[in-house]
């Protein structure tokens, strides 16, 4: 019994080194983006941004598989995120975390927080596989370029929504909504949307585009 | 083998959310957390849901299914009477979870004259405190673990299951090994593993010998092997905590909100947690004693295998204090006053061997390296700053969650119920009144205040009975704030619209009363907005992002 035990366990270790290298350079990638990414699954150390009126919309469809299969999500100044929006699209709630700024308003405030955030970045990333994030205004390009590499280091992934200020960004999804359905002259309600999501950047080898259909039927 | 394992009982109600939910047992309906079934009622169960299935599953076996949100500060306050009762058998019990209740056996059982006689008793106590049809099972064994498998059986067996004295290790023998991942014992990785490698049963962990686990597995095989062996002498290094260790704080003011009563908790639970981690231990089980001004006390132990945190404790406390809050006007010990007293005992405390973390259906590496990160985001900005969302409920979606300080919540629990390949989406139940999906991506917190205007540019209004005066036509944005006057923006055409749909909110407290009507609507950009008018005045509460 021992030794076909201690064969076993070998065998198993051996098994489970080769799916982790497997899974080591990639996190989950939702199938109504594969068309639009040159490989199979989010490569980590990447930072995306996501722009257009469509954004968090795509940001969470995005991540969602991601934290659905058991990272964490890091949500870093983004206090408007719709936590509805974000279960509907199949992302689980209990690993998520938010870190906010502490005050609101004001230049100081302003100027505070876009000292503190490379260091806040730094520490999220440190701990949490996937980050949604805005960039502040103010943020020093010398921090940023700090960061980019503790992001490459940690394999984290970075999803900075609207202006990316001075991130070098590896691609860029647009969104740009073509209309809704359900919604008429007073009478139904907000069903689906139809959203052009066009993929560009340093990362894509020509430039994707694609219709999605946001939630997606 | 030396050590006897204590003699236990634990009382196992199936499927307390489901009946903490308020939902009869021959009413198919289910509590859902993370989009799977944690819990079902009989007759949804014989209509095939099972738990961990998805919404979708479970609907399409079962049209008529009646959802909710799992709610664990609902399960722990409805739980309460059913504490109490079985408190009057045998006042040392521990409530491991709601639901579940484990206690010393040999003293009752002499009292009742035996352990089938003290079974048949607990069951008829708790039943009463359940409605008709509700189950529960009752198991009496060697140690916490045998015992608690009993009371499982026992539901499925319809009869007390009891384990005769030095019977538990051939009793564990046939048991499958996921018993160890289904009472929290081992996680999930773990089970797994044993499995892979062809150790299906107990018996087959059993017969390995210790050192060689203890090679292979570290403290968690050890763990394993020894409850899979039956002998449950837990906890092993179980020694009085010294008399410093339990901290208590009186109220100069006895508060009379359950908030500050929290507040205090948590410095208590740090502390207490604190100087047991400062030499290697963790606090197995936790009494929690709360006085009121009239002197009316609630005393509690909590029980945990993995070791309580200090978040932890926080929230059994809350638990207590809701479920004391709660109890109905007239009855024993009700709450009449603030409270002025808190005391938190660390009753049972043992050598932290570090896999206190994985307990509990199991924290991944992930999981672990974020509290560690939640720990140093919060020193790095504030206690308040860092927050995880918790499910509140509301017509509203900026009222349907709240974010809570991480420190506040007991992170090990909100994982625990989740299944590892979940990928389900959270909890959005049945709200009445709630608006359909999708859900708005963005939602404000500070309405932005707006115009509504029909065809001839004039104010659309709203009048008590949510009837429009005129056709939404062009919305537009203003600008500035209420001090220096509001100035219109820019407008956009109508594409569609849709509404109103009235809200009612809170009509018998004057203050908190809300009477709002919402719509949706579609500018010529495609872009979708939540919009509310509220005392004649418009606002976008959320847009559709």
């Amino acid at each position: 019994m021992g030794l076909a035990i201690e064969s076993r366990i070998a065998l198993t270790t051996d098994l489970l080194a080769h799916d982790l290298l497997a899974h080591e350079r990639t996190l989950p990638l939702a199938e109504s983006f594969a068309d639009l990414f040159p490989e199979d699954g989010l490569v980590r150390g990447r930072t995306l941004t996501c722009t257009g009126p469509a954004a968090t919309s795509l940001a969470l469809a995005l991540l969602a598989p991601v934290v659905a299969a058991g990272s964490w999500l890091g949500i870093v100044d983004v206090p408007t995120v719709g936590l509805d929006a974000a279960s509907e699209f199949g992302l689980p709630l209990e690993r998520v975390v938010a870190i906010n700024r502490e005050q609101e308003g004001g230049e100081e405030a302003e100027k505070h927080w876009s000292q503190r955030w490379p260091d806040v970045m730094a520490a999220a990333v440190d701990g949490f596989d996937v980050l949604l994030a805005r960039v502040p205004a103010g943020v020093r390009p010398s921090a940023v370029r700090k960061l980019a590499t503790r992001v490459r280091q940690r394999g984290a992934v970075v999803v900075v929504l609207g202006d990316p200020g001075p991130t070098t960004c590896d691609g860029v999804l647009h969104g740009e909504p073509i209309g809704w359905s359900g919604v008429g002259d007073g009478y139904g309600y907000l069903q689906q949307r139809a959203v052009t999501v066009q993929a560009s950047g340093r990362r894509w080898p020509g430039h994707g585009r694609r219709e999605l259909l946001l939630p997606a039927s | 083998m030396g050590e006897q394992p204590p003699r236990f009982v634990t009382v196992w109600v199936p499927d307390w959310p489901v009946t903490a939910a308020g939902f009869a047992a021959d009413v198919p309906a289910a509590v859902m957390h993370a989009n799977r079934v944690i819990a079902r009622t009989s007759a949804a169960a014989t209509e095939g849901v099972v738990v961990g299935q998805r919404r979708r599953q479970a609907q399409s076996r079962c049209p008529h299914i009646e959802l909710a949100d799992h709610d664990p500060d609902r399960d722990a306050r409805q739980f309460e009477p059913v504490v109490r009762a079985v408190a009057e058998i045998s006042p040392r019990l521990d409530v491991i979870e709601p639901g579940w209740i484990s206690l010393a056996a040999r003293g009752p059982a002499r009292y009742f004259g035996g352990d089938v006689a003290l079974a048949e008793q607990l069951i008829a106590t708790v039943g009463k405190e359940l409605s008709v049809g509700e189950q529960v099972g009752v198991g009496v064994a060697d140690g916490r673990f045998a015992s608690s498998v009993a009371a499982r059986l026992a539901v499925r067996h319809r009869k007390p299951v009891v384990v005769a004295d030095g019977e538990s290790p051939a009793f564990c023998t046939g048991l499958p090994i996921g018993w160890l991942q289904t009472l929290g014992e081992s996680d999930i990785e773990f089970v797994e593993l044993l499995t892979r490698l062809g150790l299906r049963r107990l018996g087959d962990l059993a017969e390995l010998s210790a050192a060689d686990v203890l090679g292979r597995f570290g403290q968690p095989g050890v763990h394993a092997h020894l409850l899979a062996s039956g002998v449950d002498i837990r906890p092993p290094s179980t020694t009085d905590p010294a008399p410093e260790r339990r901290l208590d704080q009186v109220f100069d003011d006895p508060a009379d909100q359950s908030g500050a009563v929290i507040f205090v908790a948590k410095q208590l639970a740090d502390e207490v947690a604190g100087s047991l981690t400062a030499d290697g231990r963790v606090c197995t089980r936790l009494v929690v004693l709360l006085e009121s001004e009239h002197g009316e006390r609630s005393e509690r132990s909590w029980y945990r295998s993995g070791g309580l945190s200090a978040p932890a404790m926080v929230e059994r406390v809350r638990w207590q204090v809701d479920a004391w809050i709660s109890l109905p006007k007239g009855s024993d010990e009700e709450l009449s006053g603030g409270i002025s007293l808190i005391r938190l005992t660390p009753d049972e405390v043992r050598a932290d061997t570090g896999s206190q973390l994985g307990l509990w259906g199991g924290q991944s590496a992930a999981d672990r390296q974020a509290s560690r990160a939640i720990a140093r985001l919060t020193t790095l900005t504030s206690e308040s700053a860092v927050t995880v969302p918790v499910w509140r409920g509301g017509r509203l979606p900026a009222d349907r969650y709240q974010w809570v300080p991480a420190g506040m919540v007991d992170l090990d629990r909100r994982t625990r119920a989740v299944s590892r390949d979940g990928t389900g989406s959270g909890p959005s139940g049945p709200w009445p009144g709630a608006l359909p999906s999708p859900s708005p991506a963005t939602v404000f917190t500070d309405p932005h205040p707006i115009e509504m205007l029909d065809e001839q540019g004039a104010t659309v209004k709203v009048n008590g009975r949510g009837v429009i005066s005129s056709r939404p036509a062009v919305l537009r944005l203003l600008s500035g704030d209420a001090s220096s006057g509001w100035r219109p923006g820019r407008a956009r055409p109508i594409v569609g619209w849709a509404g109103p749909w009235p809200v009612e909110e809170r009509w018998w407290e004057p203050e908190a009363h809300r009477r709002l009507a919402r719509f949706q609507v579609v500018t010529d950009d495609h872009n979708g907005y939540l919009v509310i008018a509220e005392h004649q005045r418009w606002w976008i509460s959320a847009r559709y992002d």
